[in-house]
């Protein structure tokens, strides 16, 4: 058994301890959100926050997250259900294309946020090196951009 | 011309009536596929009133819209929704909903595209007749940059004969004429009494009345969301996370399965070493060969099945003289330019006599690219439930459900499984490019779920089978000549391709018979340049077999014979001693919609000014490539920095795009951004190596792809237009390579033939930079 906390609510998992903590979230907790993309922390796809640093989770044995707390792309929004200013900036620059690397990109871009209020281009490009093949990355720096200037205005 | 797109509706009208297996199964979906094409009757169903096989107005107002075209990226589900909407005369918002339909009808089949003509404008026999076979199937695909081509005129009469069918329910109710009645926001008015009826009370009377024949549409100027942008209706979702893809699939009591494929393709297994072991792995229900060609494993869980995989220890055989290098491919490639007698698809003017008479004024250039594949960010999956009872079920991220479907039936024969009913889902697809409308993981996914009959089993490929074991873009070579005239344009444009058929790899997967494999028109797209002024001009192209498989990939052979045409009109530009721009200018002077995109682009990018020098000495250069495409016309500019270390930056990427009638032009502007970042993966990074006919490459970290920090700026601008609509999912990364080749030309002196221009060098984690070649590899 792992217990750790996902998105404020604690779970206990029956699962391996070094199944990734991807496969465990998608297949054991029903958490899709993260997305396989490579399998070995390549894409980006998979990120989620634990403890707030952005991580692929498809190469974290869950063990590892034992007693930690685990934000996926779910864990965004407010109780609410209101966007996060994140993922109104994204639908604010429509972002997504096929959208299969977005939940990936929003967990970076929320990480980097939150670390550096309002990043340069340079320091973008720094810490975001996930993967979109349809080629979104214009519009990602955009809404990153977007979203830092809303973040600051309070 | 003509001969290309009568050669093309043959090819897709054979593949349509080749597969036996769909015609056959056409008695069983139902209402829809038994009206007519051209009319679909309504008809009440619980609480929703289905006024035709595009619309359906529920009782509480909310509407859903049948797209029948897969959603993968470029906003389709959108746009043609947007088409219902206008029509409709009701508010594009959160009551729309937009659905890919799971009855196979006749009116969503996909004829106009498969036979390269507009509905609007179809006619004569060899219209009807292809529309009538390839709606009795019906092909539903969704490709080649035609979705809203096909279907924008028949969603458009679909709107306004529903419209017209609300009218005359609200006379009817009113006691008025239809000519007192108008439609605003989702309700008929009447103007006189101030009465106003919203649809979602009319739709029941609305649905047993005949549609118009032909229903007015509404004229351009009345339009109020067609060419406006609105935002995207699938992606509240998609922030949110939402499970809407394939890969997201969760059914009860499903099995997962994972894959191992023969590394050569077309070899067999031989046996599994240790069967015994991998199906005494936790949680491991089966271990199978599946169609002789690969071996899955079934589990409770895709984790289990991967992991079990891992120790899978298979013998391969049958791989026989396919044991080829890169470079044995890419030698046969290059011997293919030399054949004595390459297929003649095009030519116009005498172009030998033309290169004769002008010896010294004749240029010759050879240009070639290596294989790829599309790397598709969600893996290939599918999911197959198959019942005791023999009905099947299937759920993929297709760009067809009639090959999902075909793929179906394919997997239960070799299981021996005969199949009754079989319903497609088409999910969301995580980027398709071309790859998705294949029938080879549905047919696995069928054939693991027909030996757990009851059971959905949803197979999912590990990104390594998707890299090294998928379909394929050709290699392809190209060898351009033209003689100068004394104004330095060209007298005569001399094209050859060598690449391995798309058209005859594409349909040997689908057709029980072979196509010949000479004359690909899909190999030689980008090579005829109509809209250029050229005395003479010829197409020719060579077959290059090798024994892998190719696919559709996005803009096909614009991917490579652009590059090859406009790298080399840039090398006729410099011989001739003139700027890229005005000499293209020069040759456009008579095609003014080509001349418009080209100046916008030129415009965008300033091309009147010098670019504004490097950074610590790095040389700077711009190029520019033009393309007619899919019905739409795109030029862009791209500028570049080449460091005196050779590291080479692509600063910006300047865009101008005609696609005729805009539907939706902030997804119209998202899919040349796409296209350019598409296109520049493909112009700097990737190559597929073969050693020993296995591709070595296997993930992200040994095919690299652009990223967020080699990203350019990008700045789009669409030439409004109004002719009707054209594509917009493929010209976006056409002219990208050729702009980028022209750019480093203009910036440093040396002109690169071969795809990737530069080779990648790992600066860090997940971090790349490209580099020029050494100069004698150039
Ligand atoms: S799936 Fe984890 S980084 Fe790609
Ligand atoms: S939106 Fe498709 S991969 Fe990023």
């Amino acid at each position: 058994m792992v217990a750790f906390l996902l998105n404020d609510t604690g779970v206990d998992v029956a699962a391996y301890e070094t199944k990734p903590l991807l496969w465990v979230l998608r297949e054991d907790l029903g958490v899709l959100g993260p997305k396989y993309g490579c399998g070995m922390a390549q894409c980006g796809a998979c990120r989620v926050l634990i403890d707030g640093e952005s991580t692929p989770s498809c190469i974290v044995p869950v063990g590892d997250v034992a007693g930690r707390e685990v934000v996926t792309v779910e864990g965004l929004p407010a109780a609410d259900g209101r966007l996060s200013v994140v993922q109104q900036a994204w639908l604010d620059e429509q972002v997504p294309q096929c959208g299969y690397c977005q939940p990936g990109f929003l967990i970076a871009a929320t990480a980097l946020l939150s670390q550096n209020p309002r990043p340069t281009d340079t320091e973008i490009d720094e810490a975001i090196t996930n993967i979109c093949r349809c080629g979104t990355y214009p519009r990602i720096r955009r809404a990153i951009h977007r979203a830092a200037a809303t973040l600051a205005q309070g | 011309m003509t001969r290309l797109l009568s050669r093309r509706s043959f090819l897709l009208t054979g593949a349509a009536l080749g597969g036996t297996a769909l015609v056959a199964a056409v008695g069983g979906v139902g209402y829809l596929a038994t009206v007519d094409v051209d009319g679909p009757d309504g008809y009440i169903d619980g609480d929703r009133a289905v006024l035709n096989a595009f619309l359906t107005i529920h009782d509480d107002g909310r509407v859903t819209i049948q797209v029948p075209r897969t959603e993968m990226g470029q906003g389709i589900h959108t746009g043609l929704a947007m088409v219902v909407a206008e029509e409709l005369d009701i508010p594009f918002d959160n009551r729309i909903t937009v659905e890919f339909p799971v009855e196979l009808a006749s009116a969503y089949a996909n004829w106009s595209g498969a036979m390269g003509m507009r509905p609007e404008e179809a006619q004569g026999l060899l219209a009807w007749a292809g529309q009538r076979a390839i709606s009795a199937i019906p092909l539903i695909a969704t490709g080649g940059s035609n979705s809203t081509m096909s279907l924008w005129h028949p969603m458009r009469v679909a709107g306004a004969a529903a419209r017209h069918m609300l009218v005359a329910a609200a006379a009817a109710r009113l006691g008025v004429s239809v000519a007192e009645l108008t439609t605003a926001e989702g309700a008929v008015r009447h103007a006189s009494t101030g009465r106003s009826l919203p649809y979602a009370e009319l739709a029941r009377d609305a649905a047993f009345l005949a549609p118009p024949d032909e229903p007015a549409l509404k004229p351009r100027d009345q339009w109020h969301l067609i060419g406006r942008a609105q935002p995207r209706v699938d992606l509240p979702a998609k922030v949110r996370g939402e499970p809407v893809f394939g890969a997201d699939v969760v059914l009860p009591d499903m099995l997962h399965a994972t894959i191992r494929q023969a590394p050569v393709f077309g070899a067999s297994v031989a046996r599994i070493r240790n069967e015994a072991e991998v199906r005494a792995e936790p949680g491991v229900v089966d271990v199978a060969v599946v169609d002789g060609r690969a071996v899955a494993v079934v589990a409770d869980s895709w984790w289990a099945a991967e992991t079990a995989a891992w120790r899978l220890d298979i013998e391969w055989t049958g791989a026989e003289g396919t044991a080829v290098s890169s470079a044995d491919l890419r030698n046969r490639v290059r011997a293919a330019l030399d054949v004595p007698e390459p297929y003649p698809t095009l030519e116009e003017g005498d172009v030998e006599a033309a290169i004769t008479a002008s010896p010294d004024r004749v240029l010759e250039a050879t240009y070639e690219v290596p294989f790829l594949t599309h790397a598709c960010m969600e893996p290939m999956n599918a999911t197959v439930l198959i019942r005791p009872d023999g009905t099947a079920e299937s759920w993929m991220p297709s760009q067809s459900p009639t090959f999902l479907r075909s793929g179906v039936m394919t997997g239960a024969e070799w299981a021996g499984v005969e199949l009754g009913e079989v319903t497609c889902h088409v999910t969301i697809n995580g980027g398709a490019f071309g790859r998705r409308s294949e029938p080879d993981v549905p047919a696995q996914a069928a054939f693991l779920a027909a030996r757990h009959p009851g059971r959905p089993v949803k197979l999912l490929w590990p990104r390594e089978e998707d890299i090294g074991r998928g379909m394929f873009r050709s290699a392809a070579a190209g060898r351009m000549r033209a003689a100068l005239g004394p104004d330095g344009l060209p007298l005569a444009f001399d094209a050859l391709v060598a690449a391995q058929s798309l058209t005859l790899s594409v349909a040997t997967r689908r057709l029980p018979f072979a196509p010949s494999p000479d004359g690909d028109f899909l190999s030689v797209e980008g090579l005829d340049k109509a809209h250029y002024a050229l005395p003479a001009r010829r197409v020719r192209s060579v077959h290059v077999p090798s024994h892998l498989p190719i696919a559709f990939w996005r803009s096909n052979g614009y991917s490579f014979g652009t590059f090859f045409t406009e790298s080399f009109v840039d090398e006729c530009a410099h011989a001739a001693g003139q700027d890229p721009l005005a000499y293209r200018r020069a040759l456009l002077r008579d095609s003014p919609r080509h001349l418009a995109v080209l100046d916008r682009v030129a415009a965008l990018a300033e091309w009147d000014r010098p670019l504004r020098p490097g950074t610590e000495g790095a040389a700077r250069g711009r190029g520019i490539a033009l393309e007619q495409c899919y019905e739409s016309v795109v030029a862009q500019v791209a500028e570049v920095s080449v460091a005196a270390d050779g590291a080479v930056r692509v600063d910006r990427v300047l865009c101008a795009v005609d696609v005729g009638t805009v539907v939706n032009p902030d997804a119209v502007a998202a899919q040349m951004e796409g296209g350019i970042v598409w296109g520049l993966t493909a112009a700097l990074m990737s190559t597929l190596t073969l050693e020993d006919g296995a591709v070595v490459e296997s993930n992200f970290h040994d095919y690299p792809v652009q990223r967020l920090h080699n990203a350019p700026e990008i700045q789009v601008e669409i030439v409004t237009s109004d002719l009707p609509p054209g594509g917009a999912g493929e010209p976006g990364n056409v002219p990208t390579a050729a702009a980028v080749a022209n750019a480093i030309f203009a910036g440093t002196g040396r002109r690169l033939r071969t795809l990737p221009l530069t080779q990648v060098e790992t600066i860090g984690e997940r971090r790349t930079r490209t580099v020029l070649p050494a100069a004698e590899e150039a």
